[in-house]
């Protein structure tokens, strides 16, 4: 009988259940939950953003699963949930963090890039006939004055600041990972190894095909973003014992 | 613009970079298209002689009081041509005394709303930007002001031009008496002179150009401004203005 209530604030659009929950925008969340992690993390000299593509088929080319864009050259993004849905809102981005240098000849802060795009989002929670974004992004940056940033974007379009943070399936365990090994003050490569330490957590076998994972870094020297190639990628993983070779 | 529009108003979402957040619409849009048609005898203009000098301890902004009907008439003898419109920084009205009033409530709020939504004032550079952005594009016509202020980065003095053009400098002077008002301080200026001596520099500039440009005069206002904020004074006599 309960259910049968409550399918009335379950469907159509994102209004209030009676016990003060917004439908749409949890299934949205649990959209998210179904795409493989990506992973932000937040040292001294930058952020690290490490991401899992899922290869379905040994045909597909996998530089065509893009989970890591470049917003502006001191700004990417990771993204879990629905490719569409991402690349709307990186695009969204991307314009913001132009219209931010055509008004006022600024690079866009990491935080105002990431509650322009929050603010985009929730708008998509209280209007009708539109779903919320089943997207969740990791936004890392640097500052104009070198600060390093990471914010999350949530469906229901709140903005959250973190240290590290994982989003994506099998976030619990993987948050969890993050809060035991997270130590301030680390340097960019110490960053990019807990990024790919984590993002293992979600391997059976806990190895990562360099292959099978993207890495980008914006660091507080350049303020410009990196992507490593697989081969930069691969010795990070054979120095973590990541790789699945075994050492003699 | 953009292809993103708000699921709600269906208006763009994201903004255009050459208009005020605020103001669009209600405060003078569309005023360039009329105003060619309109009568020029009747706009209020301050003609104007308005000096902006950098040091490296701040800036010194001076400006005569004198606003008039086709430059014949003294329409006012007590025009506060100098403006705050952020915690460090002033803006000098110069040109059609309507469009420079909107420019200022204009600038002034955008810059408002940019500190309290990034928890910092915005750069003079970035504000210099904005500005010449909303001359070129926005709904203001017939200014060339300057923008004057301190910011982490030092003392910055703008020209900003009637097209939208922003040029930094030294110093600047804008409106109908800069000629007599740049001759005075030609030669005379040192980046590394003291506020005091500043002030004494454009409070003569504006008092040569009072003298013989029948568009300036009746006084002067005095801007100064370093990282302490902003301290605006007005003289009906130029001498009193000057550094004791």
């Amino acid at each position: 009988m309960q259910d049968q209530n409550q399918q009335a604030y379950d469907r159509g659009m994102t209004i209030f259940s009676p016990d003060g929950r917004l439908y749409q925008v949890e299934y949205a969340r649990e959209a998210i939950k179904r795409g493989t992690a990506s992973v932000g993390v937040r040292t001294a000299d930058g952020v690290v953003l490490a991401a899992d593509r899922q290869v379905r088929s040994p045909l597909i080319e996998e530089q065509s699963i893009e989970k890591l864009h470049r917003i502006d050259d001191h700004i990417a993004v990771a993204s879990a949930g629905h490719v569409a849905d991402a690349r709307q809102l990186v695009d969204f981005a991307r314009e913001q963090a132009q219209v931010n240098r055509l008004r006022y000849d600024e690079p866009i802060g990491v935080e105002s890039l990431a509650k322009e795009v929050t603010d985009y989002i929730q708008r998509y929670t209280q209007s009708g006939g539109v779903r919320p974004f089943g997207v969740a992004l990791a936004i890392g940056g640097v500052d104009p004055d070198g600060t390093p940033k990471l914010f999350e974007t949530d469906p229901s379009g709140t903005p959250y600041e973190w240290q590290a943070t994982a989003i994506g399936g099998n976030r619990e365990s993987l948050m969890g990972f993050l809060e035991d090994e997270y130590r301030p003050g680390r340097d960019l490569d110490s960053g990019i190894a807990l990024a790919l330490e984590t993002l293992a957590e979600s391997d059976e076998d806990g190895e990562i095909d360099p292959e099978a994972v993207e890495v980008t870094v914006v660091d507080t020297e350049t303020h410009r973003v990196r992507s490593l190639d697989a081969e930069t990628i691969g010795s990070h993983l054979a120095e973590l014992d990541l790789d699945g070779e075994t050492d003699e | 613009m953009s292809r993103f529009t708000d699921p709600l108003t269906g208006a763009d979402a994201v903004g255009d970079p050459t208009a005020p957040e605020l103001t669009d619409g209600i405060d003078g849009a569309g005023e360039s298209a009329t105003a060619s048609a309109r009568d020029e005898e009747a706009v209020n203009k301050t003609g104007t002689t308005t000096v902006g000098i950098a040091t490296e301890e701040g800036v010194v902004v001076a400006t005569d009081m004198r606003a008039s009907l086709g430059g014949r008439f003294v329409s006012n003898k007590s025009v506060q041509k100098v403006e705050q419109i952020h915690p460090t920084g002033v803006l000098t009205l110069v040109g059609s005394v309507g469009g420079a009033q909107s420019f200022i409530r204009t600038l002034r709020s955008e810059a408002d709303l940019y500190e309290v939504r990034k928890g910092e004032p915005m750069s003079i550079h970035g504000l210099s930007t904005l500005a010449g952005n909303f001359a070129r594009g926005g709904p203001f016509f017939a200014i060339n002001p300057i923008l004057a202020g301190v910011d982490e980065e030092g003392s910055h003095v703008y020209s900003i031009d009637p097209a939208g053009g922003v040029m930094a400098d030294d110093y600047t002077v804008t409106g109908s008496g800069m000629q007599l008002a740049y001759g005075t301080i030609e030669g005379a200026y040192d980046r590394e002179m003291s506020m005091a001596e500043a002030r004494d520099l454009a409070v003569r500039a504006v008092e040569a150009a009072s003298e013989r440009d029948t568009g300036s005069g009746n006084g002067v206002y005095v801007a100064e401004v370093t990282d302490e904020g902003v301290d605006i004074e007005g003289f009906d006599d130029t001498a009193a203005a000057l550094a004791e």
